[in-house]
């Protein structure tokens, strides 16, 4: 165990990945040299060579797919969208042919590549840095999408999506970049796709949440703490599939759910979230689930950033609504 | 001196056949009789299928089709070039390309006919699925031609796109990537002069599309596309180049889309006839056949025969697509992950289920077994 951050953990979940198997290429804008504009590629350039870390052409569409090529022919590509805003000029391959191709070609290709963009706000960059799209994703039938809250997640699921044999697409929280630390393990782990993680146990009220927010719900739950009130903190880790089991078990022991996220709320996948439990566990609820997202208007400029963001007042706000229902 | 010349670009044009049947004897000479002989042969029966598939969506037995009528040379020669392993990467109009890649006629049928089971490729060729919206498959051949390479081996990808598609992003984000890694890749543009109903003219100022490569470091040449041996000459040196490492090409093969864009079309309300009978004059399958028997390589005899046996062969496909049994609907969540996530499992029962009481109702609802992996 060695104590790090996200990012470092990441890279070197990235560096086992590409010393375990020679198929392992990493590309995108800056990822080389410079080793990627948050340091997540960070000396792979220079420990695995150009043909394996590739410093692409300013160029989305190519990047993800030429990398959809390379994966139906032999390579695990991993690649790399530098922003989060830069991601809807490479919907029309996710969810035209990413999602369909091992479907459409009735099995014989399927694409081992990993989509890695950082997600969200609240590090003052400018515009179409800071967004939360990942509901867009996940309402793509045939990927993965996941965003983990830790630097022992990152490292275990970064590994876990490289080593899976469908797309997967994996959300980075940049707030967390630096800011989370923790023990992580050297040696190569997995993290498994798909299973949640109980952050903070609880009694009387459940957060769901991921990425940046969970460290948010912390702290909400934490406060909640002071004045008795017992919440419970689950980070979803794997946003599709989602984690259904843990979900209505978290749901019905606490009976009262809020679900925090950085994106905004209409249409969320928080919609998607608060339905299954609405539909499968209603009358464990002692109250309706309740969601905190961002407004729903466009991600302002840096500086009104913290009050568009659901805050750990905001949370504790709808933990007490819920509460006193 | 204030201007410096850095470059000038050059771009040619190939064509050997003439309409009339006349070859340039040197250039022609290279591609053996036999590989001729076999490329008339595909043409005519690509020519006869796509005929019989038009009546087949104008009885109701097929679904929109779009006829290939005119670019027999584009779809059938470019195949002939490539190696099984080698990437072969069609357009919506391609049953000819896979076809010339030995896959069987009923699959076509089947895809336009709205069964997924319509693509199965031959298990032997690396053939690729299409993309129906244009031009996403370009950045795959680049990628597929670039594994090839980081895998030092010496297949090539081969992509076709129309005129339109050149408008779009993805050839040039294509192309950027292609020419920047040098990769062994081949993007042949079946210039048809039509996007639907948008002339060739308004897709870009530039007087050909070859020269589109020139700004990506890509070779660039125009292409008689009604030119069998153009065609087959011009794919065969890029292939060859791209296997010594030589990079990408460009091929503009200008050709002409004879018939409606697809059955859903009526090409009347925007092109002229007296376009279309200029077109008609350059006609691949007649121009080869005139070019074959002028060698003495081909007579009515020979003609009448292959007629025969390619209505036949039609035949036999056109019943074995019909006989396809029914999709059972539980397919549609097969293949769609290597293992199922729960929600597939639980809708995929629900689906079953549903069936069960529609058996309830329809006596006559009997089903093949399902296909496919799953979970």
């Amino acid at each position: 165990m060695t104590e790090m951050n996200l990012v470092q953990a990441l890279n070197l979940g990235l560096s086992q990945a590409m010393e375990a198997d020679p198929s392992v290429m990493i590309l995108g804008e800056d990822v080389g040299l410079n080793g990627g504009v948050f340091r997540a590629t960070e000396g792979l350039f220079q420990k695995f060579g150009p043909e394996r870390v590739v410093d692409t052409p300013l160029a989305e569409i190519g990047i993800l797919g030429a990398s959809m090529g390379l994966a139906m022919n032999g390579m695990r590509p991993v690649c790399e969208i530098q922003f989060d805003g830069f991601l809807p000029s490479v919907l029309d391959q996710v969810v035209c042919h990413l999602g369909r191709m091992r479907n459409r070609t009735r099995g014989r290709y399927s694409l081992p590549l990993v989509l890695r963009a950082p997600h969200g706000g609240l590090i003052h960059a400018p515009e179409h840095h800071s967004e939360a799209p990942e509901a867009y994703f996940c309402h793509t039938p045939g990927i993965k999408v996941i965003c983990p809250s830790t630097p022992q997640d990152a490292k275990g699921l970064i590994q876990a999506a490289i080593n899976d044999p469908d797309p997967v697409v994996f959300f980075e929280p940049k707030a967390l970049y630096r800011a989370a630390r923790g023990p992580v393990p050297h040696e190569p782990y997995e993290v498994p796709i798909g299973k949640a993680r109980v952050a903070r146990e609880g009694g009387d009220l459940t957060f769901i949440s991921w990425g940046a927010m969970v460290e948010t719900c912390l702290a909400a739950a934490e406060r909640l703490g002071q004045e008795g009130i017992s919440a419970e903190v689950l980070d979803l880790r794997t946003l599709a599939p989602l984690d259904l089991e843990a979900i209505l078990a978290s749901a019905e022991k606490t009976g009262r759910v809020v679900i925090a996220h950085e994106a905004p709320n209409a249409g969320s996948w928080a919609a998607e979230i608060s339905a299954l439990i609405h539909e499968r566990a209603l009358l464990k609820l002692q109250a309706p689930v309740r969601r905190v997202g961002s407004w729903d208007i466009r991600m302002p400029l840096f500086r009104l950033e913290k009050y568009y963001i659901p805050d750990a007042d905001r949370v504790v706000e709808a933990a007490k609504k819920t509460l006193s229902f | 001196m204030p201007l410096e010349t850095i470059d000038r670009g050059r771009i040619e044009r190939l064509e050997i056949l003439s309409p009339a049947g006349i070859a340039d004897a040197s250039l022609a000479a290279v591609i053996p009789a036999e590989r001729i002989l076999e490329m008339y042969r595909k043409m005519v029966e690509i020519r006869l299928f796509d005929e019989r598939a038009v009546k087949l969506q104008r009885q109701g037995r097929l679904g929109t089709y779009p006829q290939i009528l005119g670019q027999e040379a584009t779809q059938i020669v470019p195949p002939l070039c490539l190696r099984s392993k080698d990437w072969l990467l069609p357009t919506y109009r391609g049953q000819g390309s896979y076809y010339a890649r030995g896959m069987e006629l009923r699959y076509s049928l089947l895809y336009w006919a709205g069964d997924d089971r319509g693509t199965r490729f031959p298990e032997e060729n690396n053939d690729m699925m299409f993309a129906i919206p244009v031009g996403a498959h370009l950045t795959w051949a680049a990628g597929l031609a670039w594994a090839e390479k980081l895998k030092k081996q010496d297949g090539v990808a081969l992509a076709y796109l129309g005129d339109g598609t050149t408008s779009k992003g993805d050839f040039h984000e294509a192309l950027t990537f292609a020419g920047q890694f040098k990769l062994p890749v081949i993007y042949l543009i079946e210039n048809n002069h039509w996007a639907i109903s948008v002339p060739r003219e308004k897709q870009a100022a530039s007087p050909t599309l070859a020269q589109k490569a020139w700004g990506y470091g890509a070779r660039g040449l125009v292409v008689d596309g009604n030119d069998c041996l153009a065609v087959y000459k011009a794919v065969s040196d890029a292939v060859a180049a791209a296997r010594a490492g030589l990079g990408p090409t460009v091929l503009e093969c200008e050709t002409y889309r004879m018939g409606h864009h697809t059955t859903a079309d009526d090409a009347s309300r925007y092109r002229s006839a007296s376009e279309l009978e200029a077109w008609k004059r350059k006609d691949p399958v007649a121009r080869l056949r005139r070019y074959l028997a002028l060698q003495g390589l081909w007579n009515d005899a020979d003609e009448a025969k292959l007629l025969e046996e390619a209505q036949a062969m039609i035949q036999r496909e056109i019943e074995a697509y019909e006989s396809f049994p029914a999709p059972n609907p539980l397919n549609m969540f097969s293949d769609n992950y290597e293992s199922a996530p729960w929600p597939l499992i639980e809708q995929r029962r629900e689906l079953a289920e549903l069936l069960e009481l529609k058996k309830a109702h329809e006596p006559v609802f009997e089903l093949p077994p399902a296909e496919g992996r799953f979970p």
